[in-house]
């Protein structure tokens, strides 16, 4: 299947996600007949076996209580007509929980991205053997004047 | 200590009123607005979600417990800054207040594992493999925990965005477009994200 704009991993991702949601919504055998076998094969078991956890009732019930004393913590200034009111939440100086905290693992490069590290690589690299061949013709320039040639053999003489 | 469970939550196939709102949470998330203690009906709802999130992040469920705790305080003191923005195309099934949780829950948990990396305790998914292995367990019948545990070790392999896609996908069965905000990525980069991650998993698994 080829789509416009797509290239073939969209569309397999796509084919993918289509069956993911027959699959998650009970529809363990899917119509998607375009799938990779191993792709099929894998859903299947995550489906079935990845497990859910549940924390402990102890900690379900001791979180609630806190929860229900922020709660009427919250709700006391209102109901006294407050605009604002203090609620102790466990703070980690600089951290605010709806701001954007960067991945702490390495960002998987995209196709793009590989592509546009290739382009700056090869121009970088062109621009170092540019630099190079400027600094060689301008070491090795012919000298017109025999003052300079003078001195660089006696320079090239000191130097033997 | 956490409770692993098998079978779906059913969060799918929750009954929800056809055509009555955009976000299943609307009702709640007003009333929990105008009376804080009203968000215990959040809370009840979402807490394994959160929870199995951070468990399989953080694979310690001491951590994932202070970042579940973490999660519902934050969001109970910051609900008033918390915006609806569910849109027809979203679905019926959809929570803007779910995305918008998990992403309160996705910074908490990646806050935490800082703080992991900088006091190291014991190794990740050892943990998981006692909870896995627990004789105890209702449910814990030897060859299913062996297909839960290499489930759980072929994704703990996985990088973290696709990982957490995946987490989100099977474990908290969101949809494509709730991960995306989740991870503040496309739509388009999140199948893509899953499929690969699923490739992943189907060469880590077939040579088992």
């Amino acid at each position: 299947m080829t789509l416009p704009g797509r290239d073939g991993t969209e569309v397999d991702a796509l084919v993918t996600d289509r069956y993911l949601d027959q699959l998650l919504g009970g529809d363990p055998g899917g119509r998607e007949a375009r799938l990779d076998d191993a792709v099929r094969a894998a859903s299947r078991r995550l489906s079935a076996d990845l497990p859910r956890f549940h924390p402990s009732f102890r900690f379900e019930e001791r979180l609630a209580l806190r929860l229900a004393e922020t709660a009427a913590a919250m709700r006391l200034p209102l109901a006294a007509g407050s605009e604002s009111h203090v609620v102790r939440i466990p703070v980690v100086p600089g951290f605010d929980p709806l701001g954007v905290v960067p991945d702490d693992e390495p960002r998987e490069a995209a196709p793009a991205d590989l592509w546009r590290g290739a382009v700056r690589g090869a121009v970088a690299a062109s621009a170092l053997s540019l630099a190079g061949a400027a600094w060689y013709a301008w070491r090795h320039r012919p000298i017109a004047s025999p003052m300079a040639r003078a001195a660089r053999a006696a320079h090239a003489t000191r130097r033997a | 200590m956490a409770r692993p469970v098998f079978g779906r939550s059913g969060a799918a196939t929750d009954a929800v009123p056809r055509l009555a709102h955009f976000d299943r949470d609307r009702p709640i998330v007003e009333a929990a607005k105008r009376d804080p203690a009203r968000f215990d009906a959040l809370y009840r709802r979402y807490l394994a979600q959160v929870y199995s999130y951070a468990y399989y992040e953080l694979g310690d469920h001491h951590a994932a417990e202070d970042a579940t705790e973490r999660t519902f305080l934050s969001a109970l003191a910051n609900l008033g800054r918390f915006e609806e923005r569910a849109r027809p195309a979203d679905g019926e099934g959809a929570s803007t207040f779910r995305v918008w949780l998990f992403r309160i829950a996705r910074n908490v948990v990646l806050n935490e594992r800082r703080s992991m990396r900088r006091h190291p305790a014991e190794p990740l998914a050892d943990e998981a493999a006692a909870v896995l292995a627990d004789p105890l367990d209702v449910e814990g019948r030897t060859v299913r925990n062996e297909a839960a545990l290499a489930a759980w070790h072929a994704v703990g392999r996985l990088p973290g965005d696709r990982r957490r896609a995946v987490v989100l996908r099977f474990v908290d069965e969101m949809s494509t477009a709730e991960i995306a905000g989740v991870l503040g990525k496309t739509e388009g980069a999140v199948r893509v994200l899953i499929h690969r991650a699923l490739r992943s998993v189907a060469k880590d698994l077939g040579g088992r």
